[in-house]
């Protein structure tokens, strides 16, 4: 009898503990998985993918050696394959701008943001030629006006279209064009191609536009209230205290040589800590130019 | 500035060089530089087509920045001056421009940099720019243009200094060529012309040398043809030289010759205090052979006597032709006149030998003068006419002799041509005259005419007998002018005799050998046809001297003197070169007998036998005879015994002046007979006026 109960119990553990080991297995495989996977850091295509590639890897090497996890830094070919990736949640990590931020709001939570000549905000401007005759922002109806980028650029197109909004021009009662990206569209207004120009209030200070126009025949006619300024966000889904590293990461770059190196690399002064409500006032604005369910895109 | 052919045959290559080689090297630069220029152009368009092609993406997505890298991108090119994208409305929308280029430089300081379209108008029109522009489309949609400046400056600079380099290579070369050239065209050109002129230079010096003549070109040829110049120079040179210095007959030296070596001899002997002695040879009687045996013979003997003269002197001893018959011979290094002496025997010996010639033996016999220096003169001239002074005492004294100078000869020299001088003016100053010495028919003793005698009174010598004065003016040649005054007196004087009603019979004038040589006939014509004289009333008076000349010029002068009427009288028959041939070959009327003949008559028997062949031949010929010196009435008798038709002499009448014959005419006139005049040959009659 006992050893018919010890053959028995012996099957039983022989089929039990294989079951315990996979249901173990099984268990630990998302945590397991999540310790091994890379992550996946994407960065909208403001430049092209091999600027994006020399601007991002020393960042991407960087996180991986600090979290002692893979961070794989993945380009895009357009912003359409990018938009695709971020609605889908294949990225773990995205920087992207406040406008793509504020429509992707549901997966992904901001914790951080870019600063430019080492500050955190930059208000959205419009230009004009001091030459143009352009003094007031309703003056520019029926005018040409040359944004830069897109309809997506926050601060070339949205902060500026709600300066024009708030001036009482709604779109359709001036002419718009687009630059390739916003200096252009300074280039484009000194080139008399339009007759204002939107953008960032340091873009006529940026060193790209001073050396190739003269802007002291440009002024700025009206901005916005400082907006805080591109955001890095990571997947909601991501353990708190691993997007925590990553924020600690980002924002203590500053504080080495070597993180000094990979931000320069990245072209940007320094990284700040950011949370959600601080893209409040771009929704706002983002709501006034596009309404408040429509995407830009 | 004269420059030698070898600096002129350099020059003109150097020249050549230097224009063929700059000709090429500017075509070849200016080539260059078009071609440089046309690729400058070429990157150009290249450089606009490409921004062209870029620029439409960038400017529809006004992209400017990408623009400005565009324009900065081309401005950074080489030659590049700008770069600038344009809107169809010309306003600049990207531009770069080189401010460190010197063209843009300069114009920036002037123009506001930022205003591209002012500062693009101040580079208009400038040459060291290339402008050009191209047309950014889309669609066939003008969106701008993109101008695009060029700067010929570095093609400009590069042309200077490949200018620069290309003249020093182009120099080196053409030196180098030039001197390379130079060196050959000395070596293979100028040093065989040197050598040539040299050489020619040479010749005219006399000395006739060769040049090598290695190459078979030009100047081979040119070589050999001055050899074989040289060769034909120097042997014209020698034959001329033979000729000018030797007697072509007996190869002897001649006169010039002999008067060189005298010179140099008298050099010599003046420098080593010697004497030395000049001999002059006359061969006597040497016409006598030409004519009895021909030229060819006298020419044979003269060849023989030379050989023989120099066969016995000595080796330093020179004989020479002087030409005729006559031979000088130089003895140097004299020590005495014995020594003289000695020579001048075996001369005469050597000369008299009898000589077989032509199969006739011939004996010849010389005279010769002696001089000697420094006794009888210190040059040249002095010792010839001292020694042909000699010579002409030896052949009057004895044939076969020696003699030498003397100072009396000297003397006797200086009187005779004091008395040539003196003769020249004779005839001016009046102080010849016509002596008349009548001629008388022997049988008859009428008188038929007179001998014509010249007198010359000297002023301060006196009277100077014809025998002197005469052989002088025919040595000297006045007997010519003299001869011609006579014969005008005589004409002048039987006119106005004539005239006066005087019959003076005919008168005989003697006419020498000289007058005749020089063709007086028509001169005496003239004189006849000037004064009325016919032809029967001269007689014209030929010694046999005249003969021994060109028998047909005498002959012709003969013949002219008989047609015009004249008589003709052989004087001083069998004197001198008598030849009776003379008589057979040459037509006379009258035949004279010397009064050397007449002087012996009647008691010579030599004299009598001559004078009767005389006679005897004379009227075999049919002549009239006259006997000259008959200075008694023996030689008269005798001579009209003998039937000699006219005698003259001391007997009958002394010769008398013109004057004096004039009042004997007158005499005779009024006297005896009359006398009648016949006109021709052989018929002299007399009849009173």
């Amino acid at each position: 009898m006992e050893n018919q109960s010890i053959r028995y119990w012996n099957r039983k553990w022989r089929r039990i503990v294989p079951l315990l080991w996979m249901i173990a297995m099984a268990a630990m495989a998302p945590v397991s998985q999540a310790a091994q996977d890379p992550l996946i850091l994407g960065v909208f295509p403001r430049n092209k993918a091999t600027e994006t590639t020399s601007m991002y890897t020393p960042l991407a090497n960087y996180l991986s050696e600090r979290l002692g996890r893979k961070v794989i830094l993945v380009t895009s070919k357009d912003f359409e394959s990018f938009w695709k990736a971020v609605t889908e949640r294949r990225y773990d990590i995205v920087h992207y701008n406040q406008y793509h931020y504020i429509l992707s709001a549901q997966s992904y939570k901001v914790i951080a943001h870019n600063q430019e000549f080492g500050k955190d905000a930059v208000a959205g401007a419009l230009y004009v030629r001091k030459d143009g005759g352009i003094t007031e922002v309703s003056q520019l109806r029926g005018r040409t006006i040359m944004f830069g980028g897109g309809k997506d650029a926050m601060l070339s197109y949205i902060a500026p279209r709600f300066l024009l909004m708030q001036a009482g021009l709604k779109e359709g009662d001036f002419k718009t064009e687009f630059a390739v990206n916003p200096p252009n569209a300074l280039l484009a207004l000194y080139h008399k191609q339009a007759d204002a120009a939107g953008g960032g209030d340091i873009l006529i200070d940026l060193p790209v536009v001073k050396n190739a126009i003269n802007t002291q025949e440009l002024r700025l006619l009206a901005k916005t209230e400082p907006l805080l300024f591109l955001p890095w966000a990571v997947k909601r889904t991501m353990p708190t205290k691993l997007g925590d590293s990553i924020q600690t990461i980002l924002v203590e770059l500053g504080n080495s040589d070597t993180g000094k190196n990979i931000l320069k690399t990245a072209m940007t002064t320094g990284i700040g800590k950011a949370g959600d409500r601080d893209y409040d006032p771009h929704r706002k604005m983002t709501t006034a130019v596009f309404g408040p369910t429509s995407a830009a895109k | 500035m004269r420059l030698n052919l070898g600096a002129k045959f350099t020059l003109t290559v150097l020249i050549i060089l230097a224009g063929t080689m700059a000709a090429n090297t500017l075509y070849f630069l200016d080539t260059s530089a078009r071609f440089h220029e046309q690729q400058l152009v070429e990157r150009g368009r290249a450089l606009g087509r490409l921004i062209s092609l870029v620029s439409p993406d960038a400017i529809l997505g006004f992209d400017f920045l990408l623009l400005n890298h565009y324009t900065r991108e081309v401005s950074s090119q080489q030659d590049v001056v700008y770069g600038v994208i344009v809107s169809p409305q010309g306003v600049p929308i990207s531009s770069y421009v080189n401010d460190s280029d010197p063209l843009i430089k300069k114009r920036l300081q002037a123009a506001d940099s930022n205003d591209i379209p002012k500062l693009l108008q101040r580079l208009d029109g400038q040459d060291a720019l290339i402008r050009l522009e191209f047309p950014i489309a889309h669609n066939d949609v003008l969106l701008g243009r993109f101008l695009l400046g060029i700067s010929r400056q570095s093609l400009q600079s590069e042309f200077r200094r490949q200018l620069i380099i290309q003249i020093l290579v182009l120099a080196a070369i053409v030196l180098f060529l030039s001197a390379a050239i130079h060196a050959v065209f000395r070596f293979n050109v100028l040093f065989p012309i040197q050598k040539l002129i040299a050489a020619s230079q040479k010749v005219g010096r006399g000395q006739y040398t060769q040049v090598a003549a290695k190459s078979s070109d030009e100047l081979g040829l040119l070589a050999r043809a001055f050899n074989a110049m040289t060769e034909e120079v120097r042997q014209e040179q020698a034959k001329l030289h033979r000729q000018a210095n030797f007697d072509t007959l007996t190869g002897l030296p001649n006169r010039m010759m002999a008067l060189d070596r005298i010179n140099l001899e008298i050099s010599r002997a003046r420098r080593s205090v010697q004497r030395f002695a000049v001999f002059f040879i006359d061969l006597d009687n040497f016409k006598n052979v030409n004519d009895s045996l021909g030229h060819a013979v006298g020419d044979e003997l003269l060849v023989a006597t030379g050989a023989r003269v120099q066969a016995s002197l000595r080796d330093a001893d020179t004989v020479a032709r002087l030409g005729g018959d006559e031979f000088l011979v130089l003895a140097p290094d004299i020590a005495n006149e014995v020594q003289v002496e000695e020579i001048a025997e075996r001369l005469i010996k050597a000369i008299s030998e009898p000589q077989e010639l032509n199969g006739r033996k011939v004996v010849a016999h010389c005279s010769i003068g002696i001089a000697l220096y420094p006794d009888n003169g210190e040059n040249v001239e002095t010792l010839m006419a001292n020694a042909d002074n000699a010579m002409y005492q030896a052949k009057a004294t004895r044939h076969g002799s020696a003699i030498f100078f003397t100072e009396e000869m000297n003397t006797r020299l200086r009187e005779r041509m004091q008395m040539e001088q003196d003769l020249n003016l004779a005839v001016e100053l009046g102080q010849l005259a016509l002596h008349f010495q009548p001629i008388f028919d022997t049988a008859s003793r009428r008188h038929r005419g007179a001998e014509v005698l010249l007198r010359w009174h000297h002023p301060e010598r006196g009277a100077i007998s014809p025998a002197v004065f005469i052989p002088l003016a025919e040595a000297t040649g006045q007997i010519v002018s003299i001869g011609d005054w006579v014969l005008e007196q005589a004409c002048r004087n039987w006119s106005a005799w004539r005239n006066g009603g005087i019959n003076p019979g005919f008168l005989a004038i003697n006419i020498s050998r000289i007058q005749f040589r020089r063709r007086f006939s028509k001169r005496l014509a003239e004189l006849m046809s000037i004064y009325g004289v016919p032809p029967g009333a001269l007689e014209l008076e030929i010694t046999e001297s005249v003969l021994l000349d060109d028998h047909h010029q005498v002959a012709e002068e003969l013949g002219s003197l008989r047609a015009a009427g004249l008589t003709l009288s052989l004087d001083d028959f069998g004197t001198g070169y008598s030849s009776l041939s003379y008589l057979k070959r040459f037509r006379f009327d009258v035949l004279k007998i010397d009064r050397s003949f007449v002087a012996g008559l009647p008691n010579n028997p030599d004299d009598v036998l001559l004078v009767k062949a005389i006679l005897a031949m004379a009227k075999g010929f049919d002549l009239t005879v006259v006997a000259e010196g008959v200075e008694n009435h023996d030689q008269l008798s005798f001579i009209a015994a003998q039937g000699c038709d006219l005698a003259q002499g001391y007997l009958l009448a002394k010769p008398m002046n013109g004057d004096d014959y004039l009042s004997y005419l007158k005499n005779l006139q009024t006297g005896v007979e009359p006398l009648r005049l016949s006109a021709s040959r052989n018929q002299r009659t007399t009849s009173t006026s």
